[in-house]
């Protein structure tokens, strides 16, 4: 196993080099002036000469490239851990990442929790009577919930839910903005709320996450239910449950046995989700004024931010492939024959 | 808000052990505001990267305090403060004296500033700013271009281009309350330069104990923790890209500010700002959609109101791009223009037709006797008179006949260009839609100045002077201009332009004003569409709201009802 993973992370590493060279290229290829950008409307040609310099963009690529790879003497860069920093807001990129990635991995694996466990046990329930009440009900459940993008879906509940019900909280991100945050320290406010003991803030913080979790599992339950429901048809057709009946168990153990080897294909669905989800999160962050890394990327290209971009690029590669690599690894703890 | 989501958010509150977001009552008497922005601060150094967007601006102009400013003017009848661009009035310096003799001003400061940092403002700190202004060491040199527009000794060019960075005697120090700047010419535009924030001092002993020999300007500083200076607010918390908080400076010299706290939160959603706003969940927001503005007009608690300042829209056409040399095509485009419609669609009434190249609230500002309205018929003879009749002849000009405009900003601007393009067709002139992503348009503009056409309404001089505007967008490079996107060239306006800066008597400015006026609007430097009003969307309980040229909220100057 140590050398299935190991020889998945060196892949990794290459993956992750060729990502890096694919952006900074493309980046500058475009036909984009982040200096325009920077210096404004109204500024000098003699300042815009300044800004360009400041910035090194007046250099040869290459050496902009040894520059951001920390290769040339002298440069500190990504080869050292050190992302750049942000052409816009002038701090670390790896520090807004650090205040930005948690927001949005707490929002979207609370969200993928509470979808798996809604939605393996409605897939089973459809599974066990295809066609019946359940299943179509399911089925359409699924399909609405599909049948719009997610932001539409978080715009109509916040209209619902806090405009017209009142029940959620107005929709300004993840705490009541008049409150003081509890110290940084993961950046989970869930986490760092606890670790301060101030459960004001923790409630306060499950309230304001309330929604947009909602919106999020709302849209996400309907192709896991989807996936669940049909593998688990196809295993309960199996010849090895068939025999399991025949052989007298307990139909809740025949289901255990079932789910385990539907589960599989559904856990690669997630992993795919997982990463598409983490890169797409600007949608609902925009909705819900959530300060995550999917705002973040966004804005960082329409500023032609090139540190912060090539850094959320990075993270969110980084990211999706270590999700991938626990995939693989949780696929080979359930079937053996895949570290071999 | 209504009985049910009282109660609900009453006992979820209760069991949360959090508060309601009341104006008042969260911290016993104290005041505080939610304003919900597109954007909080992204950097706090106006000589850094995001100097030039308004949502960094609003942070600095808080914190920082300006050395002069204008005094009240009019309250409008819609209940926005203006001021007064004809005057200055002292702000951190108190009075000035001006030795024309030796182009030398003394500035006499005001003595009694504290900062939030618990230091006394002095002559040193005005020395500090100014030294890190001709240092050009930010990313963004705004400082060094005011010492520039202001005519300073030694900000020059030269300084960007490896010349002497150090001050050397053009801003001294008399004693800890007297400072003497020195021009290299005679420059009406210096208290101008001085009103904006760029030159607004830094309490120099805090933020010394910030600069690292890389950074010995504290740029990094600045743009990342703090911007310590003697402005009405200070800084009590700040996430970028979530929200800003400011604590009322107990010391400021004009006063404590009557609200005690203000929190900027970032909410993306024009509708989200909205709703919160009309559920009484905020106080204040502005940069809404016409339709959600027209909305909230009719809400319980909540007011609506605007301002026509310097915010504006209109066609830029290339003069280095044929056929838009043609000055008779020009006056077609001037006589085509469907300004009522485009008032109507694209900012449902809230703004009027811009009769001149400047806006009136700007000092200097007359009216020029030449005037073009939509008129079809006049338009299509114009067009005949420009060589084109009936259109013919234009096809050759495809490549230019495209109306570019930010795409980004396609649901405020597509509908007005395509009112454009169909009016436009009314007199045979047949134009493409072209949006391009915002980085690529600012680069055209801004950089390459090639764009042939565009539809812009985010241009407005920070400077409330016909002069200063005159400069950013009119003069000819070679004279001086800044930003001149049309490649618009005129030696008469050049040559009024440096009269004025060095004319002091008001008759002789009234009459060089004037003519300048009338041959930038004669000569269609622009073709000039709308006056838009400035908005802002704000609980019926805030009042106080001021409007300054670069259209950022002091929020000093506001207070709520009790």
């Amino acid at each position: 196993m140590s050398r299935f993973i190991a020889r998945r992370l060196l892949i990794a590493l290459f993956q992750l080099l060729g990502l890096v060279l694919l952006v900074f290229f493309a980046m500058r290829i475009l036909p984009a002036d982040p200096v325009a950008r920077l210096v404004g409307m109204n500024a000098t040609r003699d300042a815009y000469l300044a800004s360009q310099h400041a910035l090194g963009l007046d250099r040869p690529i290459w050496v902009q490239l040894g520059s951001y790879l920390g290769v040339l003497p002298g440069s500190h860069g990504l080869l050292e851990g050190d992302l750049g920093t942000s052409w816009v807001s002038g701090s670390s990129v790896a520090s807004e990442l650090r205040h930005r990635l948690p927001v949005t991995i707490e929002l979207i694996s609370i969200s993928f929790v509470l979808a798996f466990l809604i939605s393996v046990p409605l897939g089973m329930l459809c599974a066990i009577r295809p066609g019946g009440v359940a299943d179509s009900a399911t089925f359409a459940y699924s399909l609405f919930a599909g049948s719009q993008p997610v932001f539409w879906w978080g715009l109509l509940f916040i209209y619902i839910f806090f405009g017209q019900l009142g029940w959620a909280p107005p929709p300004l991100g993840r705490l009541n903005p008049m409150s003081t945050p509890p110290p940084f320290v993961t950046g989970f406010i869930s986490v760092d709320s606890l670790l301060a003991e101030n459960m004001g803030a923790f409630w306060d913080g499950l309230h304001h996450l309330m929604l947009p979790v909602a919106t999020q599992a709302f849209v996400l339950t309907g192709p896991i239910i989807k996936m669940v429901r049909q593998n688990m048809v196809r295993v309960l057709g199996a010849d090895y449950v068939l025999y399991a009946r025949a052989s007298g168990l307990a139909p809740s153990r025949i289901a255990g046995v079932a789910l385990k080897n539907a589960l599989a294909p559904a856990l690669t669905l997630l992993g795919v989700l997982y990463g598409y989800i983490l890169g797409g999160a600007v949608l609902i962050e925009t909705v819900f004024s959530l300060p995550g890394i999917g705002q973040y990327a966004v804005q960082s290209v329409l500023d032609f931010d090139y540190p912060a971009i090539e850094g959320v690029v990075l993270v969110i590669a980084a990211i999706s492939l270590f999700v991938y690599l626990a995939l693989d690894v949780v696929h080979a703890v359930l079937d053996p024959r895949l570290a071999a | 808000m209504d009985l049910r989501r009282r109660m609900f958010l009453g006992a979820g509150a209760a069991t949360a052990g959090v508060r309601l977001i009341e104006p008042r009552t969260a911290r016993g008497a104290e005041q505080q505001l939610l304003y919900l922005a597109e954007d909080v601060p992204a950097g706090l150094d106006y000589d850094g990267p995001s100097a030039s967007t308004n949502t960094s601006q609003v942070g600095f102009l808080n914190l920082l305090e300006p050395l002069v400013g204008y005094p009240s003017g009019p309250t409008n009848a819609e209940g926005i403060r203006t001021l007064d661009f004809t005057k200055f009035e002292g702000r951190l310096v108190e009075s000035w004296d001006y030795d024309a003799a030796t182009l030398t001003w003394t500035l006499h400061l005001r003595r009694g500033v504290k900062s939030c940092a618990g230091n006394i403002f002095s002559a040193d700190d005005v020395i500090f700013t100014f030294a890190r202004a001709k240092s050009a060491s930010g990313a963004t040199p705004v400082g060094w271009f005011l010492g520039s527009v202001a005519s300073v000794k030694g900000f020059t060019r030269d300084v960007l281009h490896g010349g002497d960075k150090s001050l050397g005697d053009a801003v001294t120090k008399v004693d800890d309350y007297t400072v003497q700047i020195r021009q290299s010419e005679p420059n009406h535009l210096f208290l101008t330069a001085l009103a904006i924030y760029g030159l607004s001092p830094f309490d120099s002993q805090e933020l010394k104990k910030h600069v690292t020999p890389e950074d010995p300007w504290g740029h990094t500083y600045v743009n990342t923790v703090n911007a310590p200076g003697f402005g009405a607010y200070c800084l009590e918390r700040w996430t970028k890209g979530d929200e800003f908080v400011l604590r009322a400076n107990p010391d400021y010299y004009r006063g404590k500010p009557a609200i005690d706290r203000v929190v900027i939160k970032k909410v993306p959603q024009s509708a989200n700002r909205a709703l919160t706003l009309r559920a009484g969940e905020a106080q204040l927001t502005q940069h809404l959609t016409a339709r959600e503005f027209d909305g909230l007009r009719k809400a319980r608690g909540v007011t609506v109101a605007g301002v026509y300042g310097n915010e504006t829209l209109f066609l830029n056409l290339n003069f280095k791009t044929p056929p838009f040399d043609n000055p008779k095509l020009r006056q077609a485009f001037a006589a085509a223009m469907p300004y009522a419609q485009i008032a109507q669609i694209g900012y449902a009434g809230q703004a009027r037709k811009w009769d001149a190249h400047f806006t009136s609230v700007l000092n200097g500002y007359v009216k020029p006797a030449t005037q073009y309205a939509r008129d079809v018929e006049k338009a299509k003879q114009l067009l005949t008179e420009a060589g084109f009749p009936g259109g013919k002849g234009l096809e050759k000009y495809a490549d230019s006949l495209k109306l570019t405009y930010v795409a980004e900003r396609e649901s405020q601007l597509g509908p007005i260009a395509t009112v454009i393009r169909s009016a436009l067709q009314d007199a045979a002139i047949q134009l493409q839609l072209d949006p391009l992503p915002q980085t690529e348009f600012k680069t055209r503009s801004l950089v390459k100045k090639d764009l042939p056409m565009s539809l812009l309404d985010t241009e407005k001089p920070v400077g409330p002077d016909v002069v200063y505007a005159t400069m950013l967008f009119f003069v000819s490079p070679a004279a001086g201009g800044i930003n001149n996107m049309a490649n618009y060239a005129n030696p008469d306006v050049d040559r009024l332009f440096a009269a004025l800066r060095g004319e002091n008597d008001p008759a002789k400015r009234l009459a060089m004003l004037t003519d300048m006026q009338e041959t930038i609007q004669r000569d269609l430097a622009w073709i000039p569409t709308l006056e838009t009003k400035t908005q802002w969307a704000f609980n019926d309980k805030l009042h106080g709201i001021t409007w300054y040229p670069d259209n950022g909220l002091r929020f000093f100057d506001l207070h709520l009802d009790a």
